[in-house]
């Protein structure tokens, strides 16, 4: 894997498709387990761990499993992952396992991992697989992290279990609460990713119409002088390219 | 078809796959379960863990069903500590859209005799959404009214507790919180004066 397809898949799960705040999947355990930062980060390091192992399984099985079962096979190995998971919690991390409830089980049914099992595993190498899994996971653990922190400093007046001070506002620990900084969240991320996006394609806009000057030209002694109607035709030329 | 077609069609192969990866799987699981099982010996020290925050010995009671229901709820667990308080786990009904709340019960006794409750805490809920605003430590403030055939309420007679806003839930907390006072007083306590008269 090169160093530019590795930035693409980090850049792609971490940023450009974050699952919960771009593409707002997962939502179910986004408002329910977002009460606090702890629960976000649990939820999002079980998620990342069985979105690598599922993704490396099912892109070495890819050209074995047939099409039309395809699926079935995917939701089979997806399944296997989330009991190793919860047998795991329920040992050595029960406090975790208990507050991640039903919500833990219902890892088989989210839709990022299928949805990243059925779109990119399915089709892709197993290093690439494993570090899609990675930033997707991460990605989702992120975003999980970030909308628990809020709604716990908000709610509870406490990060991380630590108490910050007696002020709490109580809508924030309710279900209401939990939409109201998801969306507020999926707005704020989406309106800085937008500025961004712009600037960026701006630059490479003005970078396309403005090409360096030819200096090995003889002829061409001022770079400024022939360059103008350079510049010039090559804009018309984006111009209708945009039309 | 043929059987020999069959054995060399797309169907057939669908079927082994999916057979191999669920045997697989299945097989994987059986040996993590038996490496990563935990017994229900471990479970009671975590509940003892998360009330008093640090192992105790304990000593598991037996009751009849009917003994460990009452009008309030049931009591699905009896513990007798080694500090002499009794643990019982109870559930209360009648919550937020008929839901329940278990609860963890430590009951003190002093004399033989039933003294009052020392801590309440929370085990688990089902269809509580307002479970944040309740209060635990609302009970055992109360010792000194927990006499006679006095239990907790949201309105009438008794200890009147009621989070507001969260009416429902608190009275399923009161239930659960009330099944063990009713369990402690007419069979728990009555069960340990016989056993110390004979």
């Amino acid at each position: 894997m090169t160093g530019k397809r590795f930035k693409t898949i980090a850049f792609d799960g971490l940023l450009k498709n974050n699952p919960t705040l771009r593409l707002v999947l997962g939502t179910c355990p986004t408002l329910a387990l977002s009460t606090a930062a702890f629960n976000g980060i649990g939820m999002g390091l079980a998620v990342t761990f069985i979105l690598i192992c599922s993704n490396v399984l099912i892109s070495l099985l890819r050209k074995t499993i047939p099409n039309a079962v395809r699926i079935p096979a995917f939701v089979i190995i997806i399944a296997t992952f989330v009991t190793i998971v919860r047998m795991v919690l329920d040992k050595f991390i029960p406090s975790l396992y208990d507050s991640m409830g039903v919500y833990l089980p219902l890892i088989v049914v989210n839709c990022i991992i299928l949805g990243r099992a059925e779109s990119f595993a399915s089709k892709n190498k197993v290093l690439d697989s494993a570090c899609d899994g990675l930033f997707t996971g991460l990605g989702f653990t992120c975003a999980l992290t970030l909308i628990g922190a809020i709604r716990e400093i908000l709610g509870a007046g406490a990060i991380f279990g630590y108490t910050l001070w007696d002020f709490k506002i109580e809508f924030f620990t309710s279900s209401a609460g939990a939409f109201f900084v998801y969306g507020l969240s999926i707005a704020i991320f989406n309106a800085v990713y937008s500025k961004i996006e712009n600037v960026r394609r701006s630059k490479t806009f003005a970078l396309r119409i403005m090409p360096k000057p030819d200096v090995s030209a003889p002829d061409n002694l001022d770079p400024d002088a022939g360059n103008e109607e350079n510049a010039n035709a090559t804009a018309e030329a984006t111009a209708k390219e945009v039309k | 078809m043929t059987v020999k077609q069959f054995f060399k069609s797309q169907a057939f192969k669908c079927i082994i796959v999916l057979l191999v990866i669920a045997l697989i799987s299945g097989g994987l699981l059986a040996i993590l379960n038996d490496v990563l099982y935990v017994s229900e010996e471990e479970r009671t020290m975590r509940a003892i863990e998360k009330v008093y925050g640090k192992e105790m010995k304990y000593e598991e009671l037996e009751f009849s069903a009917e003994e460990l229901k009452n009008d309030y709820g049931s009591i699905s667990k009896v513990y007798l500590l080694e500090n002499g308080n009794y643990l019982v786990q109870s559930t209360g009904g009648e919550g937020y859209k008929g839901g329940t709340i278990t609860v963890w019960v430590v009951l003190t006794s002093a004399d033989g005799e039933f003294s009052g409750i020392e801590k309440v805490v929370l085990e688990s809920y089902e269809k509580q959404t307002l479970m944040s605003k309740l209060s635990y430590d609302v009970y055992s403030a109360h010792n000194d009214e927990i006499t006679g055939d006095v239990y907790f309420t949201t309105s009438g007679d008794g200890i009147k507790v009621l989070i507001s806003g969260a009416t429902y839930s608190t009275n399923a907390l009161n239930n659960s919180v009330d099944c063990a006072l009713k369990f402690a007083r007419e069979v728990l306590f009555v069960a340990s004066a016989d056993e110390e008269v004979a």
